[in-house]
């Protein structure tokens, strides 16, 4: 493990430490900084399939409900055992167990079709977990689980404002952390060289013996596990519920698209790029231009399309590399 | 009880007609361009919403709103080629999966935009008809006609016209075509702009079969079954998907009358999961559709 081949990593690690310590030191900044922060560890999780294996995944944002249910349960059904903080430890286990298991049943049905399919087989991922949740009544049906009762039972007032103001914004911080380290690793790793082999002919990697789909389903499995993580975190313990309606929204998916294909997909720098971007953005329209986020963020999405293919840091890094005195 | 299952599954041979057209532009758009239209149902959206503001604002029946839409859905489907599809022909699959997405979203923003994100609806009564087990409003009668009766021009259009042979020239084989003197980038253009324009169109025929109305997010339901129809006519079929939308409508309303007699569960909310569940397994079991469509 040489430290040379970690130096983008190292980069984003003092970007997350000035961008931490930015929102720290100046009164009013957490909530922008916590904002940006999300949609940087959204871009982080997302890249880990869409980035490295060229797949898109249109119903990622299940994976993000199911960890979000994953800590409303294990809030709802523990919080009298006085666990005490010990309870979200278990929801966040509970929350990347249930985000893995969903991700190997759609994984291993999904998986097996290749491109304009994989994305058809996945279309309906998040509406049908939905509706099922809804229709047979499950985990609350369509009035979801709310968890700020039993957590200030179990925990006291003041921890519970602490844990949703403050420590699920830091946990959003480690998961983003944590998944950009994973992402180096595979990239620097032989796993790395199968993805790009994939990504850029699937045929061509299968002839020369990668198996194609054992690391299709590795990348799948570990970005909704992250994507878990994140919901568990961002969701559940700030918000302290957890409604349907909210958690499978179909804007989360385009959002994690949109940040990914923004910075550059399947680059280490390129998600935090376009988290960074995303997040400013959306923090001023909010506030602009209250509900029009998509109205804007739609046609933002088809020119970054059409024009920049590659992302931002796709596009910068080709530049970079382009040496005319070669051609 | 046999008197209810009867009368759904009338219900879902009409409602599947409608079905069967509104997915004949998604499997002609992937079978000539060989791009998966991942914003479908937000096109059925703009014809539902032109049914609705012919009726209300200058009492045109949904009949006349039929040619309106389909002229507005040629409109729409060019300008979306010439601005996005064109330069995306020969990119790989994300790029289009991806512009076709974010165009969807784009419609659908705009529609929610100027038209508000509420529920809308018109009323077209025109009497019902007593079938001894069941009613059928007359209008319901009309859209499986109509449905029936477009999707026959459609397919006279394609074996007759000079046009229609060149797109199918396409679809079999787009080296072949070009080597013939086939304009293949007009072709494309064509195809993509008729594959709106039916989606369109079929949309002002599906506001006669919703209940609550229409909103700018009907849209999403729709992408889903028509992509169901779609796998099962086999993908790359305009006639595949048109018969497959019967199959469909017989399936959604067959297993709504099964899941309505459980207790305790929400049927309407569970017949949108068994789609789902039906859309994998055909995936699964035979990806070039039931009605033995080519795969590649």
């Amino acid at each position: 493990m040489s430290l040379k081949k970690y130096y983008e990593f190292l980069s984003l690690l003092v970007f997350y430490a000035v961008l931490f310590f930015l929102g720290l030191a100046i009164p009013g900044m957490w909530q922008p900084v916590s904002l940006i922060m999300f949609y940087v560890a959204l871009g982080q999780c997302f890249n880990i399939f869409l980035g490295l294996t060229g797949y898109v995944d249109f119903g990622y944002v299940a994976f993000l409900a199911m960890g979000a249910y994953g800590m409303a349960i294990a809030v709802d059904l523990l919080h009298r055992q006085g666990l005490g903080v010990f309870i979200i430890f278990i929801g966040l286990v509970l929350a990347v167990l249930m985000s893995t298991l969903l991700s190997l049943a759609v994984g291993a049905v999904a998986l097996r079709l290749r491109g304009a399919y994989f994305a058809i087989a996945t279309i309906g991922v998040n509406e049908g977990f939905r509706y099922f949740i809804e229709g047979a009544r499950l985990w609350g049906g369509s009035e979801g689980i709310i968890i700020s009762g039993p957590l200030r039972q179990s925990l006291g007032p003041q921890t519970v404002n602490y844990l949703s103001t403050f420590v699920a914004d830091v946990l959003v911080f480690l998961i983003a952390i944590l998944a950009a380290f994973v992402t180096a690793r595979i990239i620097n790793g032989k796993m790395g060289y199968a993805m790009m082999a994939l990504r850029e002919d699937e045929d061509a990697a299968k002839v020369i013996g990668v198996n194609v789909t054992k690391y299709k389903i590795i990348a799948f499995v570990i970005s909704a596990s992250f994507a878990g993580l994140l919901g568990a975190c961002a969701w559940t313990l700030k918000m302290t519920y957890v409604f349907p309606a909210d958690v499978f929204l179909i804007t989360y998916t385009i959002e994690a698209i949109a940040i990914v294909m923004l910075g550059g997909a399947g680059t280490l720098l390129g998600p935090a790029a376009g988290g960074l971007i995303y997040g400013i953005l959306k923090y001023y329209l909010a506030i602009k231009l209250p509900g029009l986020q998509l109205l804007i963020l739609a046609p933002l999405l088809i020119i970054i399309i059409v024009i920049f293919p590659e992302g931002v840091v796709g596009t910068i890094k080709k530049r970079g590399a382009w040496r005319p005195w070669n051609s | 009880m046999f008197d209810q299952l009867a009368g759904n599954l009338l219900f879902g041979i009409v409602l599947g007609a409608v079905y069967g057209l509104a997915t004949m532009g998604l499997s002609l758009i992937f079978g000539v361009l060989k791009i998966v239209n991942v914003g479908h149902g937000q096109f059925i959206m703009i014809g539902a919403y032109t049914a609705f503001w012919m009726f209300t604002l200058y009492k045109i029946s949904p009949l006349g709103s039929l040619f309106i839409a389909f002229i507005i859905g040629l409109a729409v489907g060019l300008i979306i080629f010439y601005t996005i599809i064109k330069r995306l022909t020969g990119a790989p699959e994300l790029t289009t999966l991806l512009a076709t997405f974010a165009t969807g979203i784009f419609i659908e923003e705009l529609a929610k935009f100027f038209w508000g994100p509420d529920y809308r609806g018109y009323n077209w009564d025109l009497g019902r008809v007593d079938l001894g087990f069941t009613l059928l409003s007359y209008s319901k009668i009309y859209a499986l006609l109509l449905s029936i009766a477009i999707a026959f021009l459609i397919y006279l259009w394609f074996q007759k016209t000079k046009l229609g042979m060149a797109i199918r020239a396409v679809v079999e084989d787009r080296q072949g075509a070009m080597v013939c003197g086939i304009d293949v980038q007009k072709v494309y253009a064509l195809s993509f702009a008729l594959g709106i324009a039916l989606t369109v169109t079929s949309g002002v025929l599906v506001t006669l079969f919703v209940p609550v109305g229409i909103n700018p997010y009907m849209g999403h339901e729709y992408t889903l079954k028509a992509f169901v129809i779609a796998v099962l006519g086999g993908l790359f079929s305009p006639w595949g998907a048109f018969y497959a939308g019967f199959i469909f409508g017989l399936l959604e309303n067959g297993s709504y009358t099964v899941l309505s007699s459980i207790p305790g569960v929400e049927p309407f909310s569970l017949t949108r999961t068994v789609t789902f569940l039906v859309l994998l397994l055909i995936l699964l079991i035979k990806p070039d559709g039931l009605l033995g469509g080519k795969n590649k």
